[in-house]
């Protein structure tokens, strides 16, 4: 009779015919992990079927999208002189590909619509749909759908997507955010002020696109409210996007700060965002901070400022100890319109400090290369 | 065979061999336990890639400003790599990200990578007031582009990856910097994606990217053209076991603020942090993980708040070795680093202010990175010996090289799944099919040499202590750069435009 072990299957081939034979009896061990391994081998086929089913749904999914996509997108994008007649049904399955392309049409019309645009929302009952949306479990269905809410304007909805200012996950507030500063930015903006100081998870650069399409008239009153009540650890957040929007605003909260604030981070951002030449006076002192990062955007803010004069300050931190304030001030020296090259070699015959130097011929040497690469480029051009 | 009978026959009588039999027990435990730990870390990378491309699926909100995105300094240490460091500079500037310097080290190479580098670029001297931050080996000179304004190169005496990398952090001007590899290249959106989490968490530090294998994969004017898997066995078994490391290996201990490794080819770090723990330690070959860990460790003590984070979707393409001799020296020098960077944080174990790291992250790595290897080893040297000589059932053996090799296939099967979930880099049917067997075959041979090559490194570490951080160098296939060119002045979206720094 014919035997062989295969792993530990015995298959046996007698006058009864083939049958297998698995481990059993006495070495529970062995059983264990005989049937541990059958399991594993299981799971690793489910797997790569789970895989290859996953890919081809991936993929039917894709083309419906797409096919959903075009289709929409000839629809939406159509002008009267198109002559488009009655608007089709919109079927569940397209919903998502007719929003994502009706938020790409909007975008760029920022919270405007057009008498085409209404009437397509219309026929197919975008509203209804979207409110339907919300209650959808999927992160990109209800996301999708929230903002194309902001893109509606329709103040029934604000109260419907409040609640998920808070939400925890950041995406999920700042699209809402961002929705409700559309349909209602007088409301919104008392909510939306308050949770920038909270919400240190709020990308920076989205919560300046926020307040920027909603317009400096709008949003610098509570901003500045804000910015003036906030502790030094917010302050220096708030205080950055209420000069982006609003540099004349943030221009004397930004001078009562220099005059009075002791914490050298705020004083640094203060700098960093200030724009008003009649300020100067209170930057000069603060050449001499004891935090070198306020040195160096001192120096910073006279090279972007500074009048005739403001030189002699820059030269007297030369020979700074910390590198970037030596940096900075060369720099700032190079950017005062009224010292030029020759100046800057004046002054480096002057100093007799090695670092000073040392920062000036850097400083110099990096003007020169800028200048090479601008006239090759030039002459590329030409 | 009468011999042979009769030495079986002796050994079954000698009194110690039962102690040796009851080594198949600890074995089986120590089997068990690897496999269950990595099973556990596999399931928690599904949920945070679920959750990752979830949220980043699409660009639901406008793109950030350019202004609050910080500047980076992209730091490339290279020694030795005339072939592929002009291709990698050049994908460097076709970054798509507003604000960053390219600086590149030559650590003393003793081929002509400096002058490659000053001929494509144009490098001239450039009188830098250059600060020692951190000590290294002396900097011969500094070079500026006169063509690109992003770049620069360093010129240092040789002093290892470490030290080259201490002389970036020195010149670099940015608040973040990016260490890459020579020899990788990035997609356009890699550096954007990678500084993300630190936009959206204050207290980040570090953060890493995932590292592909670029061996088959065509690349034009530095930008990678099209995704393919590699012609070579080697670069295949590697491509599934990148996909193993990054995809379950770093994306399940970041949930838990326990990633220890950020891949020296990629990651980005907070400059003034590094700074202040005297930068990468020279003295180590596994500069790269022992970075990592003594943030955590200093970042502890000093008991602030962070985060030191990895995500997947910032892709770095590097080439993988493709002969035996090149991956040898590779795995036992990064089997070296991981026992150099675990071995001075032994006091970190299970320290009750250290968190996961201290407790689960750290123990993981000694016991099933730094000794797996060596347990595997001893176990296919103690269990074959055993069962050919009779003492151990063939249907024993059978059964748990059966299991052995189940769990590993499943292992990476998952890895497989993941990609499946979140990039689908390889979304032909032929290409998941060819992958799953690589996955199979990975465990005949491959997966056994690389453990005696680890456990070699193991072995040469514990008995020669004093090493200096060196570089590991491989010989380069570089066929993906067959396609690669001089970046077309103008075309869009190349930053090249001058900047003041």
């Amino acid at each position: 009779m014919p035997a062989l072990r295969v792993l530990a299957v015995q298959m046996v081939v007698d006058s009864t015919g083939f049958h297998v034979d698995i481990p059993s009896g006495s070495d529970s061990t062995i059983v264990f992990a005989f049937w541990a391994g059958v399991a594993v081998a299981a799971m690793t086929f489910i797997t790569l079927a789970v895989i290859i089913i996953m890919r081809q749904v991936m993929l039917r999914r894709e083309r419906i999208h797409a096919r959903a996509v075009a289709f929409w997108k000839a629809i939406i994008i159509a002008t009267p002189a198109d002559g488009v007649g009655k608007i089709p049904p919109l079927r569940n399955r397209d919903m998502t590909g007719f929003l994502e392309v009706w938020n790409e049409v909007h975008e760029p019309l920022r919270g405007s619509t057009t008498p085409h645009l209404a009437r397509v929302a219309c026929e197919v009952g975008l509203e209804e749909r979207l409110y339907n949306r919300l209650s959808d479990g999927r992160f990109h269905t209800r996301l999708v759908a929230i903002i194309a809410m902001g893109h509606v304007q329709n103040a029934a909805s604000f109260g419907r997507i409040e609640k998920f200012m808070d939400d925890p996950n950041p995406i999920v507030s700042l699209c809402v955010a961002r929705a409700l500063m559309q349909i209602d930015p007088g409301q919104a903006i008392s909510m939306f002020v308050p949770r920038i100081a909270r919400r240190s998870d709020w990308s920076p650069g989205s919560i300046a696109t926020i307040l920027n399409e909603a317009g400096a008239d709008r949003v610098t009153r509570e901003l500045s409210e804000a910015t003036l009540q906030a502790n030094v650890d917010m302050a220096p957040r708030l205080i950055r996007f209420l000069a982006s929007v609003s540099p004349e605003s943030a221009a004397p909260i930004i001078r009562n700060i220099l005059l009075t604030s002791l914490d050298g981070r705020l004083i640094s951002t203060c700098l960093q965002v200030m724009s008003n030449p009649e300020d100067l006076a209170c930057v000069r002192p603060l050449l001499v901070h004891p935090r070198w990062h306020v040195r160096m955007q001192a120096a910073v803010t006279l090279g972007r400022l500074g009048v005739p004069g403001d030189e002699q300050f820059l030269v007297s931190i030369l020979s700074d100890k910390q590198w970037w304030v030596r940096y900075r001030a060369a720099q700032a020296l190079m950017k005062l319109g009224f010292v030029n090259t020759d100046g800057m070699h004046r002054i480096l015959k002057s100093q007799t400090d090695e670092y000073a130097r040392d920062i000036i011929k850097h400083v110099l040497a990096e003007e020169a290369m800028i200048k090479h690469v601008v006239a090759a480029e030039a002459t590329a051009a030409a | 065979m009468t011999y042979v009978t009769a030495m079986i026959a002796f050994l079954q009588g000698v009194p110690w061999i039962d102690l040796i039999l009851s080594l198949q027990w600890l074995f089986l435990g120590y089997f068990i336990c690897i496999n269950t730990a990595y099973l556990t870390l596999n399931y928690i990378s599904v949920f945070s890639i679920v959750g990752y491309m979830r949220d980043h699926r699409a660009d639901y909100l406008p793109t950030n400003l350019a202004s609050y995105q910080p500047p980076v300094s992209i730091l490339i240490p290279a020694y030795n790599e005339e072939g592929s460091i002009v291709s990698s500079v050049h994908s460097l500037l076709g970054l798509e990200y507003p604000e960053f310097e390219i600086v590149v080290i030559n650590d003393g190479s003793t081929d002509n990578t400096l002058g490659e580098v000053i001929a494509a670029f144009g490098m001239v001297e450039f009188p830098e007031a250059y600060r020692r931050r951190i000590e290294t080996m002396p900097v011969k000179k500094i070079y500026a582009s006169s063509r690109y304004p992003r770049v620069r190169l360093i010129d240092k005496d040789n002093g290892g990856k470490a030290d080259t990398l201490n002389a970036g952090i020195n010149c670099a001007r940015y608040p973040l910097f990016c260490s890459i590899d020579a020899d990788c290249i990035l997609q356009p959106d890699s550096l954007g994606r990678v500084v993300r989490p630190f936009l959206e968490d204050p207290t980040m530090v570090a953060v890493g990217g995932v590292v592909r294998v670029l061996n088959g994969c065509a690349v034009r004017n530095g930008l990678l053209e099209k995704v393919e898997l590699p012609q070579n066995y080697l670069a295949r078994f590697q491509l599934v076991e990148y996909l193993r490391a990054f995809l379950f290996g770093r994306l399940g201990w970041s949930p838990l603020n326990a990633l220890l490794i950020i891949s020296g080819a990629f990651g980005v770090f907070k400059k003034e942090r590094v700074i202040a723990i005297g930068g990468y330690r020279s003295k180590t070959v596994g500069e790269d993980m022992d970075l990592v860990v003594r943030l955590h460790r200093n970042l502890r003590q000093e008991k602030r708040p962070y985060r030191i984070s990895f995500v997947p979707d910032p892709i770095c393409w590097t080439e993988v070795p493709t002969d035996l001799k090149s991956l040898k020296a590779q795995r036992m020098r990064w089997q070296r680093g991981l026992a150099e960077s675990l071995a001075p944080n032994v006091g970190a174990l299970f320290d009750r202010r250290g968190g996961a790291v201290s407790w689960l992250a750290l123990p993981f790595m000694f016991t099933f990175e730094l000794l797996g290897p060596v347990i595997e080893v001893l176990g296919y040297a103690i269990i074959i010996p055993l069962w050919l000589l009779g003492l151990i059932p063939l249907q024993s053996f059978l059964v748990f090289l059966f299991l052995s090799i189940g769990l590993g296939v499943l292992l990476s099967t998952n890895a497989l799944f993941l990609e499946e979930l979140s990039f689908q880099m390889y979304p032909r049917l032929g290409q998941q099919v060819k992958l799953f067997g690589i996955a199979i075959l990975e465990n005949f041979g491959y997966r056994q040499i690389t453990s005696v090559w680890r456990f070699k490194a193991v072995l040469y570490w514990l008995f020669s202590f004093s090493k200096k951080s060196r570089w590991g160098e491989i010989a380069r296939d570089g066929s993906w750069q067959r396609y690669s060119g001089p970046p077309e002045a103008d075309a869009p979206g190349r930053p090249d435009v001058p900047t003041v720094p």
